[in-house]
């Protein structure tokens, strides 16, 4: 773990004086091409292939976090200590060929440690900016809730608008930029749980789980002599992953899967048992997951059940369940799950199949009325 | 909706949103008294139609009085903005008032409040009105017991009604309470409710859904054209599903000629008894199918032996029944008397042990004349005038007992010989009723006019009425409106010559009577069947035991013939046995037209010569060629049915089959896609598994082959692949950017090698939507049971669903209102309970 840190610190401190603005203009100026199905497909198996590897029977985890990256998202991670929560968000990292800092929240953690400060260079006699741990692709924020709030904060502007501003100058972020935070929500005693704010800048967040039983065993025996993450490589590169997104972004997204995108956010707004539902915001890192998860299973368009499988990562953490909800058992999982299951899926055509479903529903609702 | 308030919540809300209802106000007072009007309307209308179960019009004037005070009571006190169940309330006390008005005025306080002596009456009314429903046929006479009963019903049906209509919200389940008052003069009346009575009726029910829907707080206020194409389509629907099943449902149903309510019959709760009126009940007991009240009985008898349990001999009034004449009856304890001198050269004398069963009568049956009764439980009485014998404290119910009878042995002869006039009995027998019809008055004179001898002009009756002019049924009456007794039931049936026991046994004894021979009608049974055991009667021997059962039931003339006694006779064609004395002298060879079925026969003198032994082979083609033409009919029209109904049973998978078929005609992809995707949900709905409408296409369609088929690499492999193409097909087609999906799945490959992956599309590109479809259906039967699979074929869900749909339309609105009136009635109760706060 310590030699990953230095090597990443390396990195980020051997480009940043002289690359920063090199780089980001190299991704930002001109869009990458898209890659053809085959060379996304193939680059998404050889991330994933690394990351199992690593982490023994966390594939949907695993995949998850991929779909976050490529809908440039941020990831949180929350679980109990010890299920490989950081181990996930370095894999990742390593597995990419890019610049990955890591920083580890504690309660003394001063934003410019983040962000970055400016110095005082004696021997120019200017002020110069000092980069922060921010200024990676992969942003590891361990523990995020043990530091406080005005610290946490600080990663506001980074996560929303990819960029740092300090001292009035606004230093733009690299391209692919993702924060990767872990949390642990059991022990709450002298953390700062995250405002809502902050966690609805998260796209997706992921619990990891305990593995089962023959991926544990898996785990003992890879795990004895060294760190798998030793053995990591990077199986793509930056450009690549940046052409990854972009191909994403094409995805198609027709206008019932926004309709149906639209009404799992408008249901879980009017939803008795929620205090806050989903925000626009959300629904629009909804359609982005739902477009990774599509070209991740190599389809060039959307499909309400892509909505459905990344609906609860991204919405759970969003919700805020009613008290009398939360009072009777209920959790974001059952209530999500109540709701889409309920919710009538939205067909393009007002053809034969929609019929049934649409016929049905007003006649439902002519009955609740009376 | 009413004028109150708002008292109860609903009110409140639906008075808040009248924004413009300021002009209406005024119209809103009226609307109590226009709910009144269409109420009283739609319930006078419906006792129109009542007009035939009670005789005459007098009836209709406290009907009238009733309905409308009541109606307009529950009017005033909603115009007094009173509380929903108060006014309900208020129209009981109206009726209560108006009923002690108009029937009880004697007894009662002030004319309105009943008074002591006032439930007496009460109990004495209700008790005549259960005696008339019970010992009479429509139309009965408006006797005052009967018309309380109808003011009340239609009183209580007012408040019923109103209180559906105004306070529960649900005017259109009115319909029920007054389709309840038609149903009555449906069932009783041969030629139904009649067009007026229904006419107004409708128009009042009508009147009804006008006034709730006008004054309702809603109205104008939704969206009216919205509204109007939804409800005018739904109405053309519904009319037209009813006037369809209207026109269907009665040429599929056989008809209620027999099963367990046949037509004509009336609904007995009070098990077989056989009533006050055993002319009334005989019919009903002829038409039960499964014959009640089955009676064994042995006898020594050598001719056939009929049962008799009373007789009827008044034949004035318009109901005829028995006499009961208690004051003269003798408490049976010794021998009986028949009261006559037999002067016959030789008596036979039988015994008879009959067991009663479950028949429960007040009249004992025995042959005639009975002499001694042996072993009867409980006290009976017997008539001298008729000999039947009556229970005064019991019924022949679980009797086991032995008759002695007598009979002279009669001839021809010597009924010839007795010529003298009637003595030893009482003119009962002999007065001809002032009221007969001419029709009967000329029939007797033409048919037995000439005849000398009162034995001819009885032979000549019987002839008459035994002639090929007349068929036994016991449909005709019934439906011909004839059916019961009385003098104008006996000039309709010898105009439709037609009918059944009762009526012809009447036509003889009144012809007779006319032709002066004193004469009644006897009631019982026919001869029984022999059951094939013996039982020992005690000083007899075994005797060969008979049964008898409702079916059996028969009415019989009676004629006297001085010296020789009441004679009884066989007018009735095809039932019971023709004495040998009533057989015709002039044919004595015809002694085998005993047996009884001799409207098969033709007449003795009629008979034409056998001669088929002439030519045989000629007449026998010309038989057949004959007999086709009317036999050919019914052979049409039975396989017509079994046709039709064959086409009916396989309508569902006719359709099923139209269906696919359509969906699966080669057109272009864009099209073609959603199609095949509504069979294969279609597909899956027949086979148990219908697609939620919460599912995506691809949950669905991996719920479809993890449930409904085998392993995706073994056998079924190419049907995972065609569900598989299909979805994605469809998927495309829904989801998929435009110009991908007009391309179809051929694109598929090129674009989405992982979707192909899993399960290899392999060489599906060229393949049709129908060989996809025809590949999962393969599967799909191979893998369902054997119901599953006979349901999935000739009662698919999918079709079976869709005509649900329609079919459940009427049921659905049924449970709403249902729903309702709960809502409704709890919503009441709270506030009912908030006002008592």
């Amino acid at each position: 773990m310590e030699s990953h840190r230095r090597t990443a610190d390396g990195t980020a401190a051997n480009r940043n004086p002289a690359g920063l603005a090199g780089s980001v203009s190299a991704l930002n100026g001109h869009r990458p091409a898209a890659l053809d199905d085959a060379a996304f497909h193939a680059a998404a198996q050889r991330i994933l292939t690394t990351v199992n590897t690593v982490i023994d029977g966390k594939s949907d985890a695993a995949r998850l976090a991929l779909t976050v990256l490529l809908a440039q998202g941020h990831l949180l991670v929350e679980d109990v200590p010890g299920v490989g929560k950081t181990l996930l968000a370095k894999t990742l990292a390593r597995s990419i060929d890019c610049s990955v800092n890591r920083i580890q929240f504690t309660p003394d953690l001063l934003p410019s440690d983040v962000t970055g400060v400016s110095i005082y260079n004696q021997t120019s006699r200017l002020f110069e900016f000092r980069p922060g741990a921010v200024f990676a692709n992969i942003v590891i924020g361990d523990e995020i809730n043990r530091a406080s709030a005005k610290t946490q904060s600080a990663l506001l502007e980074c996560m929303e608008e990819h960029q740092v501003t300090v001292d009035g100058h606004s230093y733009k972020l690299d391209e692919p930029f993702m924060v990767v935070a872990t949390q642990n929500p059991i022990e709450m005693e002298g953390t700062y749980p995250l405002p809502e704010a902050q966690r609805d800048r998260f796209m997706a967040r992921i619990s990891m789980g305990y593995p089962d039983m023959d991926a544990e065993i898996q785990m003992l025996e890879t795990h004895q002599s060294a760190s798998p993450l030793a053995k990591v490589t990077p199986v793509v590169t930056t450009a690549e992953v940046a052409a990854m997104i972009t191909t994403v972004q094409d995805v198609y997204v027709s206008q019932a899967v926004k309709e149906y995108t639209v009404s799992v956010g408008r249901a879980t707004r009017e939803s008795p048992l929620l205090r806050l539902g989903a925000s626009p915001r959300s629904m629009l890192q909804l359609l982005r997951a739902a477009k990774a998860t599509a070209a991740l299973d190599g389809r060039g368009f959307v499909l309400p059940d892509d909505v459905l499988q990344v609906a609860e990562a991204v919405l759970a953490h969003r919700i805020l369940l009613d008290r009398k909800a939360a009072g009777a058992g209920e959790t974001a999982h059952t209530v999500l799950q109540g709701i889409l299951q309920r919710l009538p899926v939205t067909h393009a055509s007002a053809g034969q199949p929609g019929t049934r479903p649409a016929r049905s529903a007003p006649a439902s609702g002519l009955g609740r009325n009376r | 909706m009413t004028l109150a308030p708002p008292r109860t919540p609903g009110q409140g809300q639906q008075q808040d949103n009248g924004a413009g209802a300021a002009p209406r106000r005024a119209l809103v007072g009226l609307f109590p008294w226009a709910m009144a009007a269409a109420v009283a309307l739609a319930v006078c209308g419906a006792a129109l139609s009542l007009n035939g179960v009670l005789r005459g019009w007098n009836w209709y004037l406290p009907v009238l009085t009733t309905v409308l005070v009541v109606s307009f009571t529950l009017a005033a006190l909603r115009g007094l903005r009173a509380q929903p169940l108060l006014v309900t309330f208020g129209g009981f006390l109206a009726l209560g008032g108006i009923l002690t008005l108009t029937f009880f005025r004697s007894s009662s306080i002030l004319g309105v409040i009943p008074g002591g002596d006032t439930f007496g009456e009460l109990d004495r009314l209700i008790g005549r009105a259960s005696e008339t429903v019970l010992s009479e046929t429509a139309p009965v006479a408006p006797n005052a017991g009967i018309v309380m009963v109808v003011c009340a019903v239609l009183g209580l049906t007012v408040i019923l009604v109103d209180a559906l209509a105004v306070p529960l919200g649900m005017p259109a389940a009115t319909g029920a309470a007054l389709l309840a008052l038609l149903v009555v003069p449906a069932m009783i009346k041969p030629q139904s409710v009649g067009f007026w009575g229904f006419v107004a009726t409708v128009a009042g029910y009508l009147l009804i859904l006008g006034c709730s829907q006008w004054f309702a707080p809603g109205f104008g206020t939704q969206t009216d054209a919205a509204g109007s194409t939804g409800h005018l389509r739904r109405a053309a629907l519904t009319g037209s599903v009813a006037l369809v099943a209207a026109l269907l449902v009665p040429a599929v149903i056989p008809g209620f000629d027999q099963g367990t309510f046949p037509q004509g019959s009336r609904l007995n709760p009070w098990g077989t008894s056989t009533g006050l009126n055993p002319m009334i009940t005989l019919g009903n007991s002829l038409r039960t199918p499964d014959g009640t009240g089955r009676i064994t009985y042995a006898t020594n008898a050598t001719s056939p032996l009929y049962l008799r349990t009373v007789t009827v001999e008044n034949f004035d009034g318009d109901s005829w029944g028995p006499d009961d004449r208690n004051e003269s009856r003798i408490r049976l304890a010794g021998p009986i008397d028949p009261g006559y001198q037999v002067l016959a050269d030789a008596q036979q004398r039988q015994v008879t042990a009959i067991d009663t069963g479950s028949l429960s009568s007040n009249y004992l049956p025995a042959p005639y004349a009975p002499e001694t009764v042996r072993g009867l439980n409980g006290q009976w009485t017997w008539d001298p005038a008729t000999l039947s014998i009556k229970g005064t404290d019991t019924t022949s119910r679980r009797q086991d007992y032995i008759v002695t009878s007598s009979a002279p042995a009669l001839t021809p002869a010597l009924l010839a010989r007795s010529t003298g006039p009637a003595q030893d009995i009482s003119d009962t027998f002999t007065r001809v009723p002032g009221n007969v019809p001419a029709s009967v008055r000329s029939t007797a004179e033409t048919v037995a006019g000439a005849a000398g001898t009162q034995y001819q002009k009885a032979m000549a009756i019987q002839k008459y009425l035994r002639s090929a002019d007349f068929t036994y049924s016991l449909q005709s009456p019934v439906q011909g409106g004839y059916d019961g007794n009385g003098l104008s039931v006996l000039a309709d049936f010898l105009e439709q010559k037609s009918g059944y026991c009762v009526h012809y046994a009447s036509a003889m004894a009144v012809m007779a009577r006319l032709q002066g021979i004193p004469s009644r009608i006897a009631v019982g049974y026919a001869p029984g069947r022999l059951t094939g055991e013996t039982v020992p009667v005690a000083g007899q021997g075994p005797l060969s035991e008979y049964e008898v059962d409702g079916r059996d039931a028969h009415a019989w003339p009676e004629l006297y013939f001085q010296g020789l006694g009441w004679v009884p006779f066989e007018p009735t064609p095809s039932r019971g046995v023709v004495p040998t004395y009533a057989t015709e002298a002039s044919a004595p060879g015809t002694a085998d037209s005993l047996d009884n079925n001799d409207d098969l026969l033709p007449e003795p003198g009629q008979v034409p010569s056998p001669a088929p032994s002439v030519s045989a082979a000629p007449v026998p083609q010309d038989n057949g060629t004959a007999d086709a033409g009317p036999r050919l009919l019914p052979w049409l029209l039975g396989a017509g049915g079994v046709l039709a109904g064959g086409l009916l049973l396989a309508s569902p998978f006719l359709l099923r089959t139209g269906i696919r078929a359509r969906r699966l005609r080669p057109r272009n992809a864009t099209a073609a896609a959603p199609l095949a995707w509504a069979e294969l949900a279609d597909l899956g709905t027949d086979y148990g598994l219908p697609p939620g409408p919460s599912e995506t296409p691809r949950a669905y369609s991996a719920r479809l082959r993890r449930s409904l088929l085998g392993e995706p690499d073994g056998m079924d492999r190419a049907a995972h692949l065609a569900a598989a193409a299909l979805t994605t097909g469809y998927e495309r087609n829904q989801y998929g950017p435009p110009e991908a999906a007009g391309l179809g799945p051929a694109n598929q490959e090129a674009t989405n090698p992982e979707a192909a992956n899993p399960e290899p599309a392999g060489p599906a590109d060229p393949a049709s939507p129908r060989d996809h479809i025809d590949a999962l259906q393969a599967a799909l039967r191979a893998n369902a049971g054997g119901p599953r699979r006979f349901i999935a074929t000739w009662v698919p869900p999918s079709v079976m669903r869709r005509l649900g749909f329609l079919t459940g339309a009427p049921f659905r609105a049924v449970g709403r209102g249902v729903r309702g009136t709960a809502q409704a009635a709890a919503r009441s109760w709270r506030g009912a309970r908030g006002g008592l706060r």
